[in-house]
């Protein structure tokens, strides 16, 4: 009987190495487990082309200190002048409208006209955290204590006032369809290392209404660099578990049959790689049904890490566990984790609406940061936070803000950033970005600089055109100045 | 070795002087002339050698004979201080090789033919195709037509040797899923079989083209390619709820086998071609034949309405109009021109000669026609529906009545709550939120609370008998719903969706003072307005001449009909790439690969043919016969090309072509997902060939709904019926892919995708392994076996074979496969009653069943099963 935890598949193929130079199969390089040093052989032969697994680890573009990624998305728009960009001047201007020398006719907005509206100051308190001093509102005073960690860009902006173009612009670049996601270009440029899950994996704590293929889709790449979308409860991917009436050893008797038969038609038909990978396929799939659990089960973390995250809080429990298994994931090697949190689109008692929010997320996001550190992975895991855009410091309706793409906030953390630094800044009142402007491209760019991808060779030829993430844009690469002490 | 071969595969261009000068002429025409014309920037004409040699400012812009000391080329190739054009690259390498090579030649200029039409283009695929001989090659009796001539020629001059030819059985299953998306029964198969005639094989292709069944197939292959949706996209992703008569349209087209100019010219425009006021009068039954062929080609019109909608610029209407023509001139380029006209927009083609002007020019013949819907049925259905309006007022009178009695009873508790507080609270929680004071706030804070709580639960609260006549009041409005007619008075109309006059969505025209004037803009962005341009196709093709139904004199008109024009243009037998993108993409769906792998670039980044003459010949072919698609289909499938075997390895052959470009044999194929999806129900015996109409839409695992943005995405048909037509019938969202087919590579909807890729990761073992699809279809197949069969394990599995591979099992293969099913029936896994049973099963025991349907789905997870030899 055919075990499929081992390796005794050798015994049917040629050779192992044979197999897997032929196979272009899941998840990642190792789909056969007990590979041992063949491993760095076989990333080596995709390097130069031999090998037809798209998936396999490459050699970055130039070293990179960050490997994985937790992206966390904050859907709807966070606040910056509530959260992570005080305007003081603010306060003194509340209920007035807005000063002619912010040219507020210039200003578009998605439902307020700017001239006519009056700006409301923050509720908010900020703080200095930290030895750096980063000024941080009381939405995130856990997170605050994590500010020497932080690269707070204070100056990021685009030029879609609406959500889906702004979402789309954010995940990949283009307000169009049809262009892949951040993920799908990280996972297409450096391979996965996960022996055991997808390299791109998307995470959300609820209900998320965006279109699903701006957020996980691999656009004109090929498919096998979309996300695959995990659920924090219960079974964590699609299709895990044997339907109801195949138990696990009808299964195994089934796959062993199975196998043989696809051996013996491989027999006569050895040149196609196509085949030998869709056999891997299933061992690798057998293997994912044996460890995905593992994954999810959280039993194992004491009890310290669980109130680390919040779980114990019923407010925080459910992000929590998201974040809690974005580092698990990471500490299995999944690529490119994303994560959501929504909705911040506070059109109304827009301070209530941040509160609900940064509620649930504030603690598990200092947990998660601060574990990361604990167990040395912060270094290699870069930590972004962002919406598709900020907030208006002009009121909308009942104490609601308006959509404002024009200057917000994002900040970023690990993957060898120094952190305890501000990047750019707004104007006085948070209207436009004015120093050191970052656009989208902007931060793609920096993100994938520090992964050691260049954004102006990772392209794909589509269209008649090589395709970049960045467009014709992001020249304005951080990474330099975020990983400087 | 290989290096050689391509080598081999590309062909180059040795070009004659005049050919030289024509190119040369063109060069400067395209690039210099605007300015270095008839304005003489700098003193500078560029249009004749004299002033050439005299030169402008600068001095002398040729030195006959002298490249490298002539102004003309250093300028273009940016070599010197002066650098033209300017804020430009310098010209292509190509350009540039052909300017020197013209220069060192002594520029020659024939100055008569200055005047004489413009030149042909260089680059090969915007010449005209001319007609090749027919090869003669050493293996002459593996010749089945003339497509093997030049197939085995390139083969020979390798020396490379071709597969034999594959067995009847590979051939039938090949044909079969090739044209039908679906298996051969296992009756097809001996039918076929035993036919020993000598055009056994012909007719058999001929029944399968004659099938509906292969509309259904290749109406999706057009479908991926012109980025077919039933709604627009992005966050909102407006419903379109008529984009499946398009669908239609398509199947019913190739089924009857609509020449492909009528097709092509019925898409781009079929109103304007076919001009008709629609008006389907007279009565029910006598609608004319004219009319609906009219009504017809109008619908083709469809393409133009189901592309992405940016919803941003739903909120501004040039910018809507642009996005929309954007979408319209690259769909049109890629699906019926083959070229990335896309990048264009912004700047001029760095690689194809097609200006940012030619762009613009062609957004202007798109800039009368904007998207409309008409009603597809007569005045007489709409009258009917008119007349029964009031009922859609009853329902709607019901919902206010409830909506109003619920706000009554609302408001009353609210009353009460208040009463309970003293008046001094009351009066606090009254005073607007932000003049509040401190006091105010912290007196009204229970009350707030309070009201609070019962905005929550207050229709928990509601009064028993309160309760009860809500209850009434939704039947009341159900009743109402229920009643209302399905169906018009002269029961031949089905009212479509909800009680809504069945319409299309198609292309019709702005009224004449509000068509956008088209500018070139500045790096195509919208606020940067350079020249208006008004309607025309890419100056390269102007070498082609007049052609019948354009007036040159009306193309500036903006109100004339330009899309017709563009049309016939397009359609005209002479044209260097209709017919050539065409027969590749026949060529590419038969055999998966392309004579032009890029088959949607046929511009210098896209791949060179491997074999030019064999789609010239095609090409022209196509034409002769009268752009007859089927007749296409029986000319490739009956070249022993077509039917050599994919199983054949040759160690050579692998070393000198491992990607088979040059057809030594056949490609082996994946089944595409709706494919898989069909065969799945076919096998099983549960495929529901209804075609046409609204689209299905099957249920979703609860998994897949986890992922769902919204339920009311995915509106669930209630009559199961519908949960197994064949895929192309399904939902198709753009912002959410049936996921059955996700994982199994469906494309992107948002572009024109003129081919799948194809990949192979583990979620779709996962998805064979453990969906609930593969197990319902496995049992369903298990009832069949049992019913036909009885209790003969035996005879299930020689059946199971027939039905999903076509083929018996071998010996030993039966004996494995009586072995598992004797050891899956003794594993504890029983069904469990979640699904279904058919009843047949029901007869040999709860275990034997669990038994016979596992192996059921052991075979759909063959290799052999997805993968067709």
């Amino acid at each position: 009987m055919l075990d499929f935890q081992s390796c005794n598949l050798n015994e049917q193929v040629h050779s192992r190495r044979e197999f897997l130079a032929r196979s272009g199969f899941g998840f990642g390089a190792v789909a056969l487990g007990c590979l041992g040093e063949e491993e760095a052989a076989f990333a080596a032969a995709r390097q130069a082309g031999g090998v037809d697994n798209p998936l396999a680890p490459t050699t970055p573009h130039f070293p990179g200190q960050a490997r994985n990624v937790i992206f966390m998305f904050m859907k709807g728009g966070p606040s910056h002048i509530d959260t992570f960009d005080p305007k003081p001047a603010l306060a003194g201007l509340d209920g007035q409208l807005l000063p002619p020398s912010f040219r507020p006719e210039d200003l578009s907005l998605q439902f307020v006209k700017a001239h006519e509206a009056k700006l409301m100051a923050s509720p908010r308190k900020f703080t200095r955290c930290g030895e750096s001093g980063i000024e941080i509102s009381d939405l995130f005073e856990n997170l605050g204590r994590c500010a020497d960690d932080l690269a707070v860009i204070r100056s990021c902006y685009h030029d879609s006032l609406i959500h889906g173009p702004a979402i789309n612009l954010l995940f990949s670049g283009s307000v169009r369809l049809g262009h892949p996601t951040l993920g799908s270009w990280i996972v297409y440029g450096l391979g996965s290392e996960s022996e055991n899950f997808p390299g791109f994996v998307a995470m959300s704590e609820g209900n998320v209404t965006a279109s699903d293929e701006s957020l996980h889709g691999s656009g004109f790449l090929p498919a096998v660099y979309q996300a695959t979308r995990a659920r924090h409860e219960g079974t964590a991917f699609e299709n895990l578990d044997p339907p109801p009436d195949v138990s696990h050893g009808a299964q195994t008797r089934m796959l062993e049959q199975l196998q043989s038969w696809n051996r013996r038609h491989f027999e006569t038909r050895r040149d196609d790689s196509r085949l030998a990978a869709r056999i891997a396929n299933y061992e690798l799939a057998f293997r994912m049904q044996a460890a995905a659990p593992e994954l999810t089960d959280l039993a194992g973390e004491p009890e310290s890490v669980r109130r680390m995250y919040g779980l114990d809080q019923e407010r925080t429990a459910r992000f929590g566990r998201v974040c809690l298994l974005a580092r698990r994931m990471v500490e299995r090697g999944v690529r490119f984790v994303q994560l959501y949190k929504g909705n911040w689109d506070g059109h109304a008692q827009c301070d209530q609406n941040h509160v609900d929010n940064a509620v649930a997320i504030d603690q598990p996001i200092a947990g998660l940061l601060t574990d990361l550190k604990l167990r040395g992975l912060l270094e290699s895991t870069l930590v972004v936070w962002i919406g598709e855009f900020g907030r208006t410091p002009v009121v909308q309706g009942d104490g609601g803000r308006d959509h404002n793409p024009h200057g917000f906030s994002c900040w970023m953390a690990g993957g060898g950033i120094r952190g305890g630094k501000v990047i750019g800044a707004t104007d006085e009142l948070g209207c436009r970005a004015i120093e050191d402007r970052v656009h989208v491209h902007d931060l793609h760019a920096t993100m994938l600089s520090l992964l050691g991808l260049d954004h102006t060779r990772l392209t794909y030829l589509t269209q008649g055109r090589d395709m970049r993430l960045t467009d014709v844009g992001g020249y304005n690469d951080l990474s330099e100045r975020l990983t400087r002490a | 070795m290989i290096a050689i071969l391509c080598l081999a595969l590309s062909f180059s261009f040795v070009q004659s002087a005049s050919q030289i000068q024509e190119t040369a002429r063109r060069i400067l025409q395209s690039n210099c002339v605007s300015c270095h014309g008839e304005q003489q920037m700098s003193g500078l004409d560029l249009r004749h050698r004299d002033t050439m040699l005299a030169g402008g400012g600068k001095g002398p812009a040729l030195v006959p004979g002298n490249a490298e000391e002539s102004l003309l080329f250093l300028a273009a190739s940016h070599a010197g201080k002066l650098k033209m054009p300017p804020g430009k690259p310098p010209l292509s390498a190509h350009d540039l090789d052909v300017l020197r090579d013209w220069i060192d030649r002594g520029a020659p200029w024939d100055s008569t033919a200055a005047t004489a039409a413009p030149a042909e283009p260089t680059w090969w695929s915007l010449r005209r195709p001319r007609r090749p001989a027919v090869p003669t090659v050493r293996n002459q009796d593996r010749v089945r037509n003339p497509i093997d001539a030049f197939i085995l020629e390139k083969l020979e001059s390798h020396g490379l040797e071709p597969a034999p030819e594959a067995d009847k059985r590979t051939l039938i299953r090949r044909a079969s899923f090739d044209l039908t998306g679906l298996p051969p029964t296992p009756e097809q198969v001996d039918r076929f079989l035993k036919d020993s005639s000598p055009n056994a094989y012909d007719k058999l292709v001929r029944d399968l083209l004659a099938s509906p069944r292969y509309g259904e197939r290749w109406g999706r292959h057009w479908l991926d390619l012109v980025r077919y949706a039933d709604s627009g996209g992005y966050e909102t992703d407006e419903y379109f709820p008529n984009s499946w008569r398009y669908r239609d349209y398509v199947i019913k087209s190739l089924n009857e086998n609509k020449p492909y100019d009528r097709f092509l010219q019925e898409q781009i425009a079929g109103d304007e071609l076919w001009p008709d006021d629609l008006e389907l009068h007279g009565h029910y039954y006598g609608i004319t034949p004219e009319k609906l062929e009219h009504l017809e080609a109008r619908i083709g019109t469809g393409l133009y309405t189901f592309g992405p909608e940016i919803v941003e610029s739903l909120l501004d209407a040039p910018k809507l109009a642009y996005e929309r023509m954007t979408d319209w001139v690259d769909t049109t380029g890629a699906v019926f021109m083959g070229l990335t006209l896309a990048c264009a927009r912004c700047h001029d083609h760095k690689f194809d000669p097609v200006s940012q002007r030619d762009y613009f020019r062609l957004q202007a013949i798109f800039a009368p026609s904007d998207a409309v819907e008409i009603p597809v049925v007569t005045r007489m259905s709409r009258f009917h529906r008119n007349e029964t309006y009031p009922r859609m007022i009853a329902v709607d009178e019901a919902r206010r009545t409830y909506k109003l009695y619920l706000d009554g009873v609302k408001k009353r508790m609210i009353a009460a709550a208040k009463s309970g507080f003293p008046p001094e609270v009351v009066l606090a929680h009254e005073v607007p939120e932000e003049k509040k004071t401190p006091r105010q706030a912290k007196l009204a804070a229970p009350l707030a609370e309070a009201l609070k709580t019962l905005d929550r639960d207050w229709e928990d609260r509601m009064a028993p008998e309160e309760k009860e006549e809500k209850r009434r009041l939704l039947e009341e409005i159900g009743k109402l719903v229920v009643l209302l007619p399905e169906v018009d008075a002269s029961h031949l109309v089905n009212f479509d969706g909800f009680y809504d006059v069945p319409k299309a969505s198609v292309l019709g025209h702005r009224e004449p003072e509000l068509i956008p004037e088209i500018h070139v803009l500045d790096r195509g962005e919208m606020d940067r307005r350079l020249e208006r341009v008004t309607p025309g196709v890419p100056t390269v093709f102007e070498y082609l001449g007049e052609w019948d139904g354009w007036d040159p004199a009306a193309a500036g008109n903006a109100t004339s009909r330009t899309r017709r024009q563009l049309a016939l243009w397009l359609s005209r037998p002479d044209h260097p790439l209709t017919a050539r993108v065409m027969v590749n993409r026949l060529w590419q769906w038969h055999f998966g690969q392309g004579i032009v792998r890029t088959s949607n670039d046929y511009g210098a980044q896209g791949d060179p043919p491997t074999h030019p003459e064999l789609l010239d010949w095609l090409a022209l072919e196509f034409v002769a016969r009268g752009w007859d698609i089927k007749s296409m289909h029986r000319l490739i499938m009956s070249s022993g090309t077509y039917r050599m075997a994919s199983r054949y390895s040759n160690p050579r052959n692998g070393e000198l072509d491992p990607g088979n470009r040059t057809l030594w044999r056949m490609n082996r194929r994946r089944l595409e997902a709706e494919s898989m999806w069909d065969t799945l129900h076919s096998v099983a015996g549960t495929l529901n060939l209804k075609m046409g109409g609204r689209p299905a839409v099957p249920p979703l695992t609860a998994e897949e709904l986890d992922v769902l943005p919204a339920p009311f995405l995915w509106p669930v048909s209630a009559d199961p019926a519908q949960h197994t037509r064949r895929g192309i019938y399904i939902l198709s969202r753009r912002s959410f892919t049936f996921p059955m087919f996700r994982t199994f590579d469906r494309p992107d909807s948002s572009l024109s995708c003129p081919r799948r890729q194809v990949t192979t990761v583990a979620p779709q073992a996962l998805w064979f392994l453990n969906h609930r699809t593969g197990l319902q279809q496995a049992r369903k197949l298990a009832g069949r076996l049992v019913a036909g069969h009885g209790d003969d394990p035996s005879a299930w599995v020689e059946n199971a074979w027939r039905i999903t591979l076509s083929r018996p099992p071998s010996a030993k293969e039966k004996r494995e496969a009586l072995d598992l099913l004797d050891a899956l029936s003794r594993e504890d896994s029983a069904a469990k009653n979640e699904m279904e049973v058919p009843d047949e099963l029901s007869s040999i025991g709860s275990a034997r069943a669990a038994a016979l349907t596992q192996l059921c789905l052991t075979i759909f997870n063959l290799n052999e099963f997805v993968y067709i030899d």
